[in-house]
């Protein structure tokens, strides 16, 4: 482990030791806190991923939001309604999107075990191809490859409204039992949440739109919060590497946190006139 | 399955390095093409995609009406507003004008008395002026949706000028001006329609707001009265509240926080009550009625910007840090190959 460690720590002072040598030549001024940033965060989730394949434990808290969506999938099939998935009205150049099919597909395996209809309405072209690519594998993972079909995901409209128009339909027609929000949300979930909520569904939302998170958050039963929806794939997948990143993440937000507070404490003593040294200026944020 | 397993991959992973180092690399063909080049190929392809999208989209409608499934009606609009928008993008321009060449310097009044009865003019001086202007060669400012309705405008103004001619505008463009079939679809039946979807959020805000405003717990009751606040604090009527008003808010709000650790209530009321008369009393004396001797911390509006600026904006940028660092992991596993999406 520490081996490995250390040899993770010699690649990354090579790098930045690279960078430094071509900085201005090579490499583009004014960015190398970034750079740095970018090459430390990298080796951090690097370790902790191989760390995870060694065999590593790693503990993740109960999440409440990803432990309820087998249970939502359940009612559904006990009430022989069918489960509706929104994966967000941006397209693939979203991690948010990214994030919220890699969901679907573990929502797909669930559902195709449980033989529950499953409904993806999409915003977008793209995103229907890789929704229905992320079905079709995980009704083949379940062993029921013979139930799915390709308008298990279906496109609606680029715009906002219409789309939402449409999937608000699709729930006030069809009350599905379940409905997951995950993806990238803007002004539509609220109206989506709150129909939903009218249907008497057990909803499940999660997104990286900051903004829209107290809506979801008054409107859903659960809702995956900032990092526990990038979290979730890794959390339901449950293979070592997946976690690893998760572990890696946790410690680089320890280290934010650590920077924080040094640069608080720094600035603070400085402001008061006890200190000649700018933090700000040294670590190039100022 | 090399090209459908491994080469997928080995894109993602190649080009997803590619654009995150190119950010760095000091060269302008790559920077050029991590700026713009790569964007642009994603524009490029999702233009093309959305050929997928529209024909999944009509023939879901068009099955769902073939085999007259559940409110199969629903469905003929839509393959009706489909139909119809095709047509006014591609078939229809509409988008007419009508151009007059060396207008009579005279008959420039009765130009715009003629060019009153098809549009509303604010200001006929300035549009006289505009006309003068250009008198050699004048388009008149209102597009037609028909054709014959600009020939029969260009009907009743020939004699106004040596020439009078109708055209129409270029392919494409029509979609953009007002006056073409597309523009009219877009603005009188699409933007009340969206206007009506977003309108209804409001609704929706009030009935969310609602139950989560109701007083279940202590974080409710907490957000309750945070949202109370903010609300006032951001209307005008927050600034006219006086101090007594706040100081007294302030003094049950403290007794309410200390309610569950004190069992004997005659304590609890002689602790509000004596709070109560102390802010009062500490009022008179230092004379709070003038707004130069007001604390700060009794006014609502200072109140609604502390909790603004403060406890609201920690708390998302905790959420912000938290999304930033998903994404980055996120991003991480993608590229190196870890997590396929795809």
């Amino acid at each position: 482990m520490n081996n490995k460690l250390l040899l993770i720590g010699i690649v990354s002072f090579i790098i930045i030791f690279v960078y430094w040598l071509g900085y201005g030549l090579l490499f583009v001024e004014g960015n190398s806190a970034t750079f740095i940033g970018i090459i430390l965060v990298s080796s951090t989730i690097f370790f902790y991923i191989d760390a995870a394949r060694s065999g590593k434990e790693i503990y993740l808290r109960p999440i409440a939001g990803l432990k309820a969506i087998e249970e939502a999938v359940g009612r559904a099939t006990e009430m022989g309604k069918s489960v509706l998935f929104v994966p967000g009205i941006s397209d693939m150049d979203q991690v948010d999107t990214v994030a919220g099919i890699n969901i679907l597909g573990h929502v797909a395996e669930i559902t195709a075990k449980y033989e529950t209809d499953l409904n993806v309405p999409t915003c977008r072209a793209i995103v229907m191809e890789s929704a229905r690519e992320s079905c079709r594998e995980s009704y083949l993972r379940a062993g029921r490859p013979d139930l799915y079909y390709d308008d298990i995901v279906h496109y609606i409209s680029d715009d906002q409204f219409a789309y939402a128009a449409g999937v608000n339909g699709v729930m006030i027609r069809e009350k599905p039992a379940a409905c997951f929000y995950q993806g990238k949300f803007y002004a539509e979930s609220l109206l989506l949440a709150e129909t939903g909520n009218s249907i008497g569904a057990i909803q499940i939302a999660g997104t990286g739109s900051a903004s829209q998170i107290p809506f979801f958050v008054t409107a859903c039963d659960y809702t995956l919060i900032g990092e526990e929806f990038f979290a979730a794939s890794a959390y339901l997948s449950n293979k070592p590497e997946l976690i690893g990143s998760i572990k890696g993440q946790d410690i680089v937000k320890f280290m934010v946190i650590v920077i924080m507070i040094t640069v608080f404490v720094f600035d603070t003593v400085r402001q008061m006139g006890l200190l000649d040294f700018n933090i700000l200026t040294f670590l190039g944020l100022n | 399955m090399f090209l459908k397993r491994q080469m997928p991959t080995i894109i993602a992973i190649s080009v997803g390095l590619f654009i995150l180092f190119g950010h760095f690399i000091n060269y302008e063909p790559i920077q050029h093409f991590v700026d713009n080049d790569a964007t642009q190929w994603f524009d490029i392809i999702a233009s093309f995609a959305i050929f997928l999208g529209a024909l999944n989209m009509l023939k879901l409608q068009v099955l769902k009406v073939a085999k007259k499934q559940k409110n199969w009606q629903y469905s003929i609009l839509a393959i009706l507003g489909f139909a119809f928008a095709i047509f006014a993008g591609f078939f229809f321009r509409g988008a007419n004008y009508v151009n007059l060449t060396e207008i009579d310097p005279d008959k420039v009044t009765q130009l715009i008395t003629h060019i009153s009865t098809i549009q509303d003019i604010k200001d006929p001086l300035l549009m006289k002026k505009s006309i003068n202007s250009s008198l050699a060669d004048y388009e008149i400012p209102k597009i037609f949706i028909s054709r014959s309705n600009a020939n029969h405008f260009a009907g009743l103004v020939s004699g106004l000028a040596t020439d009078v001619t109708v055209g129409s505008k270029p392919w494409g463009a029509h979609v953009q001006i007002e006056g073409s079939l597309f523009s009219w679809m877009f603005f009188k039946v699409f933007t009340p329609l969206s206007s009506t979807m977003f309108a209804l959020l409001a609704f929706f805000v009030a009935s969310a707001s609602y139950r989560a405003f109701r007083i279940r717990n202590f974080e409710a009751t907490l957000l309750l009265v945070a949202g109370i606040i903010l609300m006032i604090g951001r209307v005008p009527v927050g600034e006219l509240i006086p101090w007594w008003v706040v100081s007294t808010l302030i003094v049950f709000g403290f007794g309410a926080l200390i309610a569950p650790l004190i069992m004997d209530k005659k304590i609890l009321f002689g602790i509000i009550f004596c709070g109560f008369f102390a802010s009062i009393g500490l009022g008179i004396i230092f004379d709070w009625s003038l707004a130069v001797n007001t604390p700060e911390i009794l006014s609502i509006t200072n109140i609604s910007e502390w909790i603004f600026d403060y406890p609201t904006a920690a708390g998302s940028r905790a959420i912000m840090i938290g999304i930033a660092l998903g994404i980055i992991a996120t991003s991480f596993r993608i590229i190196l190959g870890i997590e396929k999406p795809f």
